[in-house]
């Protein structure tokens, strides 16, 4: 039953939601990643295809490489535009008072006696 | 008018007090909606007021009271022109004000749009190969993720699902509108500063509940959001350090450990009237000026 669960779940996100999925789980690994270990990854009862079918589209959108020189089917993600993103970011701050800051950051600075309590919250949690 | 005339000012008092109790209480999809509505139509009435002050030193005006006069007609003026005159200059403040806000606003727009430049148009997550752990969505059509490498790499793949469904919270909700809105306001009428800053917090919130919901798991969250705040702890950023020191994330992470708050309609209903009040007093102050112009005038 919790099978079936996990399942409607993937099923329900999108073509473009899984796609940043696989994106990002490829991003967060300092190694390149076969489609099954994308599935892993992934979880949620993903389907081994649909994982080769996204890989497949990122690949045709330039955002993923063939590994060529590791494992045979293995897929690392493609630099070039994250780099050219994160040059114009640094532009942006370079040009004076920081247009990103302005934003809403997905977590904002901690003060250190607030880093403690999250610490303890970890050790406490079990992350 | 004697009394009209201020009440929008009034309201800019009691709305920045309210904020801080709704926006504990309320669920903040709601919270977040009703303070904004109410702040927009708060700074529109008192700027408006502003404006009829100051457009009420025309009774001051010589050839007004002459014919006022010869009218046998004695001018009743309502307005002191000291108070006129500190509207006028008010005025000028909140006219600078404003368009600073504009500029900064369009200054970040183009910013962002330089930071999707070589991704796929029709790619949600624009990853930015950065050691700085960041993350935030960019407002538009299509809407954007931008997350850094970092940020990534410090996230477990559940947490990132977190990220990711905050972020695109933001976006299917048009959050980045609704803090233009409430920047505006603010801009306008300085008082209105508290319930800005009550706003920003809560469309953070509105999305940590919506990704909560979608990931199905408060405390998975609640990690994401700690695990998240601790790596942008750790990251040396001599240029980019952004010093908030607001207990945000803290605070976040507390309410993802206890169940979402209620919609208090009756309270937002309030919080609405408190907005309208002042739109409405407003709106009273202007027939009795145009009143007492026509009569000066015929």
């Amino acid at each position: 039953m919790a099978g079936t669960g996990s399942r409607g779940r993937a099923e329900r996100r999108s073509a473009g939601e899984l796609e940043s999925e696989v994106l990002a789980a490829l991003w967060a690994t300092e190694r390149p990643l076969t489609p099954a270990e994308i599935q892993t990854e992934i979880g949620g009862g993903l389907a081994y295809n649909t994982v080769h079918t996204i890989l497949k589209r990122l690949y045709d959108k330039g955002l993923v490489l063939r590994d060529a020189d590791g494992r045979r089917g293995a897929y690392r993600p493609a630099k070039n535009a994250a780099e050219l993103t994160a040059e114009a970011m640094h532009e942006a701050l370079d040009r004076g008072p920081d247009p990103i800051a302005a934003l809403q950051q997905f977590v904002s600075r901690l003060s250190p006696e607030e880093e403690r309590a999250l610490r303890n919250l970890f050790a406490g949690g079990g992350a | 008018m004697r009394f009209d005339v201020y009440t929008p000012l009034l309201v800019s008092l009691l709305l920045p007090l309210v904020s801080p109790v709704i926006g504990r209480r309320m669920a903040p999809a709601l919270a977040a909606r009703v303070l904004t509505s109410a702040a927009v139509l708060t700074a529109a009435a008192t700027t408006w007021s502003l404006i009829l002050l100051t457009t009420a030193l025309l009774g001051d005006v010589p050839p007004v009271i002459r014919e006022a006069h010869e009218d046998g007609r004695p001018l009743a003026d309502p307005v002191p022109e000291v108070i006129g005159v500190a509207a006028c200059l008010a005025l000028a403040v909140v006219a600078r004000r404003v368009q600073r806000a504009v500029r900064a606003e369009r200054r970040t727009r183009r910013a962002l749009r330089r930071l999707c430049e070589g991704h796929p148009r029709d790619t949600e997550l624009v990853v930015a190969a950065c050691e700085v752990p960041q993350a935030f969505a960019i407002p538009g059509r299509p809407g954007r993720i931008l997350v850094t490498s970092a940020m990534l790499g410090a996230l477990a793949p559940a947490e990132r699902r977190v990220l990711l469904a905050h972020e695109r919270a933001h976006l299917r909700h048009r959050h980045g509108r609704l803090v233009t809105a409430v920047t505006l306001a603010a801009a306008a009428d300085p008082l209105l500063g508290p319930v800005r800053s009550a706003v920003t917090f809560l469309v953070e919130r509105w999305a940590d509940e919506q990704a909560a919901t979608e990931v199905g798991d408060r405390g998975t969250t609640a990690r994401a959001l700690a695990r998240a705040a601790l790596s942008t702890g750790r990251a040396a950023r001599p240029a980019c350090a952004l010093n908030f020191t607001d207990r945000a994330v803290t605070r976040r992470i507390a309410a993802l450990q206890t169940s979402p708050p209620p919609y208090l309609w009756s309270a937002a209903a309030a919080v609405l009237a408190l907005g309208a009040l002042a739109a409405l007093f407003a709106a009273d102050a202007t027939t009795d000026l145009v009143r007492l112009l026509a009569n000066a005038l015929t």
